[in-house]
């Protein structure tokens, strides 16, 4: 985020609030705040994966012209990156949610969770949210920014973080 | 790709023998076939890594050919999707403003 020029600030860019419903927690774009909703968030694994998505919103705001009020398919690409690169997807998460499949397993449970995303924010109906990720789901599920490859845990973010110290020599040789 | 005087390989052969042991590991192999739905491809990184070596042994301009293309090609792939939205040229102007309530203070 500081090297895409919105160092964040956690007094400044993050709220604790109690929210409605069993949403965890949300981006505010009109604020640049993430809101964080202290009442459904269960335990730090939660936590962790709340932070990660709503960060990436944050990020797409920040390096792209997202019309997240009027343009249904960017918020539907960052919603699809948002489940995709949060950890949110994962074999386990989906275990737990009694969603079981394995064989790209990982892009359906992407796919639905961007829709269910999309209807917690937006008065829209689900065939135009279901429209809108597939229109948009081959490009924004390919775009792995800022880690260059989908974080599935601890090994692959010290990757891509090893990658992101060294971009200037990668850069500077290809 | 820079002049030979002054290049070297984009990353240290150390990273790509890492990526690529790391690519044939199992729990790698269950990742990626949970996203993709089939196998991981890691022949790439082995040739990188002897092209590496050879750069660091012979600096042979074969071995910096193949490693920029390589690289290229990886830079591609992962481009070869038009984006959803336009990039800015700079942050949004109100990142760091203060809170609409704070501004009262």
């Amino acid at each position: 985020m500081k090297h895409s020029g919105c160092a964040v600030n956690k007094e400044r860019h993050f709220s604790c609030e109690d929210c409605n419903g069993n949403v965890s927690g949300g981006f505010d774009a009109s604020s640049s705040q993430i809101v964080l909703c202290q009442n459904n968030i269960c335990n730090q694994a939660h936590m962790n994966r709340v932070v990660t998505h709503e960060l990436i919103h944050a990020f797409d705001h920040c390096r792209a012209h997202v019309n997240w009020f009027t343009n249904v398919r960017h918020l539907a690409c960052s919603e699809v990156r948002a489940a995709n690169l949060s950890g949110e997807c994962s074999l386990v998460n989906e275990i737990f949610r009694l969603h079981f499949g394995l064989k790209r397993h990982h892009q359906t449970c992407v796919r639905d969770r961007a829709i269910l995303s999309i209807l917690a924010v937006r008065n829209i109906s689900k065939e135009v949210a279901e429209k809108a990720v597939d229109e948009v789901f081959e490009s924004c599920f390919n775009d792995h920014e800022p880690f260059g490859r989908i974080p599935h845990n601890q090994t692959y973010a010290r990757y891509a973080h090893r990658d992101f110290q060294n971009r200037d020599r990668y850069y500077s040789n290809i | 790709m820079a002049d030979s005087g002054g290049w070297r390989p984009p990353r240290p052969c150390e990273t790509y023998r890492a990526e690529w042991e790391f690519c044939r590991s199992a729990r790698h192999f269950l990742h990626h076939y949970y996203v993709h739905g089939k196998r991981p491809a890691c022949e790439q990184w082995l040739r990188d890594l002897a092209s590496c070596r050879d750069w660091e042994e012979r600096r042979t301009a074969e071995a910096q050919r193949s490693l920029c293309e390589s690289e290229q090609a990886r830079v591609q792939a992962a481009r070869k999707h038009t984006l959803v939205w336009a990039l800015r040229q700079s942050p949004p102007a109100d990142w760091h403003l203060p809170l609409p309530q704070e501004k009262d203070k």
